[in-house]
């Protein structure tokens, strides 16, 4: 647990969650958890089937209001207090995008709409909330063409772009993986939450995925925050993991810290059988 | 599914029998429904009795039970020498029937299978599917289609059509332009050109919310309502002309949709539909008991004509104006009126066109459509889902105010009456008829379900039986209409094309 001084010495700070608490009914799914998630680092929770790790995604994306606790991101412009935004506003003016464990994509608008409507609050704004936009404004276009520009890196980044007229939900499983994370990078986050990003894909694609994250963390310098299953991912690219069991955080720290950490072992890893974590 | 093309051994007691029980079934239906009928005679109410009819019934049921077998079992080649000559001959007898019985009073009624032409209209269509089917089924030794495959001609067809609309657009438009001028336009055709179109612009307009944004409105009526109120209430109580009102109907209409759209936002789907609709009737009973407001059921006349610039279209201006024909010293026929109305709505129709195809490659359009498609995806990009539905149902409100207050000018006389339920179904099922989304098919639907009515006004009691058939036959075949094909947005292989022609 005092791993925590690590992290904080080895990154600014971007969020930080403060007794956060969400009880469903009589049901604790989180109780009492604290951690911090630095700047340009990939900070992962992880924990076993109903340990509450996607609750924590959705009360920090809005979706739940966390019964107690406290959220905050430090974003370049100013301190957020996540819990009391609703979550569109938590996405437009915290700049934390996520993707689902389920994926959702628009599945019959194209690959490259799907990209543009993520950049829906910077269109609006270029074409004067549809005004300029009817009328032609050369504003809007040029915003337009702009768009579509950071559509086509992102799209040249995934190998998508032979694909990026075809209907979303044709792409294969992996391809739509990863242009949900695509999506997600087009609205400009300071803060990338990926609800289990490895689900579903085989063990190359999984490679790709790790290269892909670490490319995001190095090159577009944001925070990643990582729930994830797949413990090649997670160990192989966290700078910094959270460990939770039954809502409550047990561990904290490096990956050799929580690798070592006789509690995670006890409650998470099961009877030193390394590679059984990964059922589910 | 059947891996084997050769003929199975075939069962033919089990096929009477099958055909048998389903011949049974409709005769037992048949012969209360249809058996009796009731009918007014002199001191009250007689019945007549059809036993023909019934026993007619119940041998087309057991012959079509026997084609759909031999149909399943592929076997289609009997189906279709039996169908086809059928489907013809009755149908030229029908032809043939009317012609006699336009010249002289009495065609061929004996050998009919029932008296009531529609009903034997209705049997020679089946036959006619039956041997299509039968026809396909000997062409590709195959007697199903499977869903996908459907789904795909559908969707190529759509697609097609929508190709060909490109070009064909602007050669319809061109034509409905000019058919006031042509030979066969009267006042009759007119009035129902009237009608269509303002059934393709509700449409567009419907297709907004329900189309683009997939919120399902089964009170559309409620807007349309809003809209000729608003003209006919500013023109009586403020003797405010057509083209003022116009605007302001359409505010008005928007202000509505506004506030439908505030307390439902959160509702999805089917709780939103029934929302909708008892919105609809809200403004409908309203309407019917604010009687100091709006005369109630005795509706409000007299609501003044449009005007040509300020050039009304009378015989007689009154004194100290000039009227359109004087104006341009042309003699005075009442069609003017009719022909200026033509063109007023064609042009509010064309404008309702032209801004949702704008729209649609504008943000708010794509965050609709991605609305339709994820709305949790949406509020995890940023996207305001409420100030967004709510656009679109103001926007499609609006329209529907603008149609409002054109209705409420061409009829000079408006009652709640005209605008009830039945009038919002019409309306969406012209929308999920044509294919949600889809602009050209919005306007074939039109045609097909307010101008073959009208032109068929005989038809007028089985209109709503036809109307309820076609929708569940859509439902069946294909729920996302008839020509749903959506074209993106915007391609990226067009702008790259532009980007490599450069070096």
């Amino acid at each position: 647990m005092s791993a925590e001084a690590d992290i904080a010495a080895s990154g600014k700070p971007l969020l930080t969650v403060e007794h956060l608490t969400m009880r469903f009914g009589g049901l604790v799914a989180i109780d009492d958890v604290s951690f911090q998630a630095a700047d340009e680092r990939i900070t992962s929770i992880i924990g076993p089937n109903g340990a509450g790790k996607t609750t924590v995604f959705n009360c920090l994306t809005g979706f739940y209001k966390p019964d107690v606790g406290r959220l905050v991101l430090h974003h370049p412009n100013g301190d957020f207090l996540l819990e009391r935004m609703e979550g569109f506003l938590i996405a437009r003016n915290a700049s934390i995008a996520r993707t689902f464990q389920n994926i959702r994509l628009f599945p019959r608008m194209t690959v490259l709409e799907n990209l543009i409507v993520a950049q829906h609050n910077v269109l609006m704004r270029a074409s004067a909330f549809t005004l300029g936009g009817l009328l032609g404004s050369a504003r809007y276009r040029d915003a337009e063409e702009e768009a579509v520009d950071l559509a086509r890196y992102w799209l040249d980044r995934m190998g998508l772009t032979d694909q990026a007229d075809w209907e979303a939900g044709n792409l294969p499983y992996g391809d739509q993986r990863r242009l949900e994370i695509a999506r997600a990078m087009c609205t400009k986050p300071v803060l990338l939450c990926l609800d289990e990003p490895a689900a579903g894909l085989n063990l190359r694609e999984s490679a790709e995925l790790n290269e892909l994250l670490v490319f995001i963390r190095d090159e577009h310098r944001i925070g990643l925050l990582l729930v994830e299953h797949d413990m090649s991912v997670v160990m192989g690219i966290s700078d910094h993991i959270v460990v939770l069991d039954y809502g409550r955080k047990i561990s904290d720290g490096t990956p050799d810290f929580v690798r070592n950490d006789p509690a995670v072992i006890r409650a998470y890893l099961g009877e030193e059988e390394d590679g059984e974590e990964g059922y589910g | 599914m059947a891996a084997t093309p050769a003929i199975k051994p075939f069962d033919f007691p089990d096929m009477f029998k099958e055909a048998g029980a389903a011949a049974i079934v409709v005769f037992a239906l048949a012969f209360a429904m249809v058996g009796f009928r009731t009918e007014p005679v002199p001191g009250g109410l007689g019945i007549t009795l059809r036993f023909a009819d019934v026993a007619m019934a119940s041998v087309i049921a057991f012959a079509g039970r026997i084609a759909l077998i031999l149909l399943r079992e592929g076997r289609p080649f009997p189906v279709l020498l039996t169908t086809l000559p059928f489907a013809v001959i009755l149908g030229a007898l029908l032809l043939a029937d009317q012609a006699l019985a336009s010249e002289n009073g009495s065609g061929f009624e004996p050998v009919l299978p029932f008296s009531s032409p529609v009903v034997n209209w209705m049997i020679v269509i089946v036959a006619a599917v039956f041997a299509g089917r039968a026809a396909w089924a000997v062409r590709h030794a195959r007697s199903t289609v499977t869903a996908e495959e459907r789904e795909a001609t559908m969707d190529r067809i759509g697609a097609r059509v929508q190709q060909v609309a490109r070009y064909a657009g602007p050669l319809l438009i061109g034509f409905a332009l000019v058919l006031p001028f042509l030979p066969i336009a009267d006042r009759r055709l007119l009035d129902i050109a009237i009608l269509v179109v303002t059934y393709i612009m509700l449409g567009w307009g419907l297709n907004i919310v329900v189309g683009l944004a997939g919120l399902l409105d089964l009170g559309y009526v409620a807007f349309y309502a809003v809209g000729a109120y608003s003209y006919a209430l500013l023109a009586q109580y403020f003797d405010m002309g057509f083209w003022v009102c116009l605007p302001f109907a359409g505010i008005m209409a928007a202000f509505a949709g506004i506030l439908l759209g505030f307390p439902v936002l959160g509702l999805r789907g089917d709780y939103l539909a029934i929302v909708t609709l008892g919105f609809g009737e809200m403004v409908r009973i309203i309407l019917l008991n604010w009687y100091k407001f709006t005369k109630g059921p005795d509706g409000i006349s007299g609501i003044p004509r449009p005007s040509f610039f300020g050039l009304p279209f009378t015989r007689y201006p009154a004194e100290g104006t000039v009227s359109f024909h004087g104006f341009f010293g042309l003699t005075y026929t009442p069609l003017d009126r009719i022909i200026f109305l033509y063109y007023l709505i064609l042009a509010l129709a064309l404008a309702t066109n032209v801004f949702t195809l704008r729209i649609r490659k504008l943000p708010v359009g794509r965050a609709w459509e991605a609305l339709r498609e994820d709305e949790t995806a949406c509020r995890a990009l940023g996207i305001n889902p409420r100030n967004t539905k709510l656009t679109a149902f103001s926007i499609g409100a609006m329209f529907a105010g603008f149609g409002g207050s054109f209705f409420a000018t061409r009829q000079g006389f408006i009652s709640p009456e005209s605008f009830t339920f039945i009038e919002s179904a019409v309306i969406l099922a012209i929308v999920v008829l044509g294919g949600m989304g889809s602009q050209i098919g919005v306007v074939l639907a039109a045609i097909l379900l307010i101008g073959m009515p009208e032109f068929f006004r005989e038809l007028h009691q089985f209109r709503m039986l036809a109307f309820g058939a076609a929708m569940v036959l859509i439902m069946v075949w294909r729920p996302a209409g008839l020509l749903a094909h959506r074209e993106p947005t915007l391609r990226l292989s067009a702008t790259k094309r532009l980007a490599k022609a450069v070096p």
